[in-house]
């Protein structure tokens, strides 16, 4: 994967992998917050299957840094009680698929304190967990399953696509007073990017815009953004101009800036990795198709996962999700480039 | 029993009509001899009435579709009546090559009247410059009419600078029937001219005592050639005929036709036994065809059956010209402008009102010697034309 040209490194910043930036993130706001800490399968002395959380249980110890037994229901019911009585839990969710045994918890629970309690609980509550294909994991551990917790309100849904991004959107998750989820592509981790050295927090429900451009908008989240640049490049090529928005957070949702886009250009595909149906792409697209109906110039495209479990055959598997060429094949017939 | 609407042959050669516009909709209550629908022919477009009263049903072709004659069209439902489930007996419309996106099938549904496809912003885009997307040529899916369709048209938001479309628009049945023959006569038919010039001045004269007369008020310099072009064809009848099946077959009436210029092209309304009709009776019967051809109500017997046409561009102040023949017609006249010339008169120059006659024939059917003869006799009568000043 590129690195996205809009971020270009400068003075004052240094190349992270998203890993690091996350890393950072956790560790800067544990030292910032002693209410924060995190729970979690091998969080601790594994840092986690993907090493995001290497060296955190070295400096925060294993009492902020908590290797859970392998109960998602009972590791996110935890987090959740601390969080409603005062702490700032940080709840890993080693693969997105498990967030089915997080969702009563999650739905029923931390959603609905804050508004049932009429306002007088909070749950300051942080879910990290991931999303994505293609890493061979076969149809338990490949699936993105960001719709189905973006569709209930009270939690709020975080899609970081750079290591900016994820450092500075971590950081307002964890300060956020009620439940956020960060989905973070386990095959981005190593991504690079610059990051500056100084601390910032980035808001949450603020798009992106990764590339101007004049002749088709792809609306693209999570590691879907490199599948748009790298389509984009192609684009270029033919000599169509692309932009890209990336939302980065689902919950809230910059509507603006993604209909601003779209009515710009007239045409607009819209790239995620969940299953195409009923999902964050078709909220996406109906958004636009809502917003920017006398401005388009051709129907919305939705580009999303299959509607099939993800196969464990790489063969198979590389065909389920949208990539930068498929992509660029649907943005040429859009423009009528064919 | 519901009653067929149908498809009506209204020429002896039709095979298809277009409905261009239902004047009633599906469920509507009609009455017998009321008008439902406008079809258009090659000829002519004609509003097509209720064959019985009842509640009109089963509307199942497009505005714009083609349908073959007898084809049925929609059902007209007597009270209690239901439309028959597969009814009416299917008619598909016609795909005709100048309609760009074909035609849906129609099943119950219905799609009458689809709009023609655009996309929104182009559709926006056109009503904000006042332009109809109907009239563009789509180079969308399916041609749709995308925006940068719109904008080529070149017209900006003050409506300066009108452009013109990529595509011309699509061609009325007028127009198109009109290029369809002129070329057909063209290629088929070896052309020849034949001009004179002659003196008008009696004509002009004869037309200004005539107008003085009660009921000949209104004759016109076209209902005198009518006249005259109708008395010379009497004495030649092998120039009132035509090329048939590699022989010459002469007409048994003689039915002179007006070249009429409308709107979207040229319409030929006929003045059927113009050599048996009074003077009076041309300017009646021309006035109508006129009047007709403008507002597009001409019939088709009002079309049919001509066999000699006259054209007449001297209110364009066109000095001579070569017409086309209007096949299967063996001979056309065209006529250019009366203008005061100087003519050299028992060696005398004097001013005269002179006008060009140009005869075009088939040469098929009339030789040069024969056509000579007859433009003499048309000729003689413009000069002298005695015996029929009514």
């Amino acid at each position: 994967m590129s690195s996205p040209s809009a971020v270009a490194a400068q003075p004052g910043t240094r190349e992270l992998t998203l890993s690091q930036a996350v890393n950072e993130a956790l560790a800067e706001e544990m030292r910032r917050d002693a209410s924060v800490f995190i729970v979690g399968e091998d969080v601790a002395e594994a840092g986690t299957p993907f090493k995001v959380l290497s060296g955190l249980v070295e400096e925060f110890g294993p009492e902020r840094v908590i290797d859970s037994p392998i109960s998602e229901a009972g590791i996110s019911g935890i987090g959740l009680g601390a969080a409603m009585t005062g702490m700032r839990p940080v709840v890993d969710i080693m693969f997105g698929d498990f967030m089915t045994l997080v969702m009563d918890q999650l739905v029923n629970q931390a959603a609905k304190i804050h508004y049932m309690s009429g306002g007088r609980l909070k749950a300051p509550l942080t879910i990290r967990t991931t999303l994505g294909a293609t890493r061979r994991s076969a149809a338990q551990h490949s699936q993105s399953l960001h719709a189905l917790v973006a569709h209930v309100p009270g939690v709020k849904v975080v899609l970081p696509a750079t290591p900016y991004d994820a450092k500075g959107l971590f950081k307002a998750a964890i300060r956020e007073d009620n439940p956020v989820v960060v989905f973070e592509d386990k095959m981005m981790f190593a991504v690079k990017g610059p990051v500056p050295e100084e601390e910032y927090v980035l808001p949450l429900g603020v798009a992106d815009v990764k590339r101007e451009g004049e002749d088709v908008t792809l609306v693209a989240t999570s590691s879907m953004v490199y599948v748009a640049l790298d389509a984009a490049e192609q684009l270029a090529a033919d000599g169509v101009s692309v932009e890209i928005v990336d939302p980065r957070t689902l919950v809230p949702l910059d509507r603006e800036t993604i209909v601003a886009s779209a009515r710009k250009t007239g045409r607009a595909i819209v790239i995620d990795e969940g299953h195409r149906s009923y999902g964050v792409g078709a909220e996406l697209a109906a958004l636009i198709a809502e917003d920017a109906f006398y401005d388009l110039d051709a129907p919305v495209r939705r580009m999303c996962a299959m509607d099939v479990p993800i196969p464990f055959s790489p063969v198979l598997e590389d065909l389920t999700v949208p990539t930068a060429d498929t992509v660029a094949a649907e943005a040429r017939r859009l423009v009528g480039k064919e | 029993m519901p009653t067929d609407v149908i498809m009506p042959a209204l020429g002896m050669a039709q095979e298809s009509g277009k409905i261009l516009r239902w004047l009633k909709s599906e469920g509507d209550a009609v009455e017998q001899g009321a008008p439902i629908m406008e079809i258009e022919t090659d000829k002519v477009t004609v509003e097509i009435e209720a064959p019985a009263s009842g509640t009109l049903a089963g509307l199942r072709v497009p505005e714009g579709a083609d349908v073959p004659v007898g084809g049925v069209v929609a059902v007209i439902l007597a009270p209690g009546e239901k439309t028959p489930p597969e009814t009416p007996a299917g008619v598909e419309p016609m795909v005709t090559a100048q309609v760009p996106p074909p035609v849906q099938r129609t099943s119950g549904r219905g799609r009458a009247g689809r709009r023609p496809l655009a996309s929104p912003k182009a559709r926006r885009l056109a009503a904000e410059r006042g332009v109809d997307v109907a009239a563009l040529a789509g180079s969308g899916p399916h041609g749709a009419v995308l925006a940068t369709d719109v904008e080529s048209t070149g017209r900006g938001r003050d409506g300066s600078t009108a452009g013109v479309p990529r595509t011309p628009p699509r061609l009325g049945a007028i127009w198109q029937r009109m290029a369809e023959r002129t070329t057909q006569s063209w290629q088929t038919a070896p052309h020849f001219y034949l001009s004179r010039e002659v003196d008008a001045g009696r004509l002009e004269a004869w037309r200004a005592s005539t107008r003085k007369r009660a009921g000949y008020e209104r004759v016109t310099h076209t209902d005198l050639l009518v006249k005259l072009v109708a008395a010379a064809l009497s004495e030649h009848p092998h120039v009132n005929a035509q090329w048939h099946e590699g022989g010459i077959v002469a007409a048994e009436e003689v039915n002179v036709g007006i070249a009429v210029a409308v709107d979207d092209g040229l319409v030929v309304p006929v003045v059927h036994a113009a050599d048996r009709l009074e003077l009076r009776e041309v300017t009646a019967r021309r006035e109508e065809l006129v009047e007709a051809a403008r507002t597009g109500t001409l019939r088709p017997q009002d079309v049919g059956g001509g066999t000699f046409t006259i054209s007449n561009l001297g209110m364009y102040g066109v000095d001579a010209f070569s017409a086309v023949l209007n096949g299967p017609q063996a001979a056309i006249l065209a006529v250019g402008r009366i203008a005061e010339r100087v003519v050299a008169i028992d060696g005398h120059p004097e001013v005269r009102s002179m006008s060009i006659f140009t005869v075009s024939f088939d040469h098929r059917v009339v030789d040069g010697a024969r056509g000579a003869r007859f433009l003499g006799t048309l000729a003689d009568l413009v000069e002298e034309p005695a015996g029929l000043v009514p």
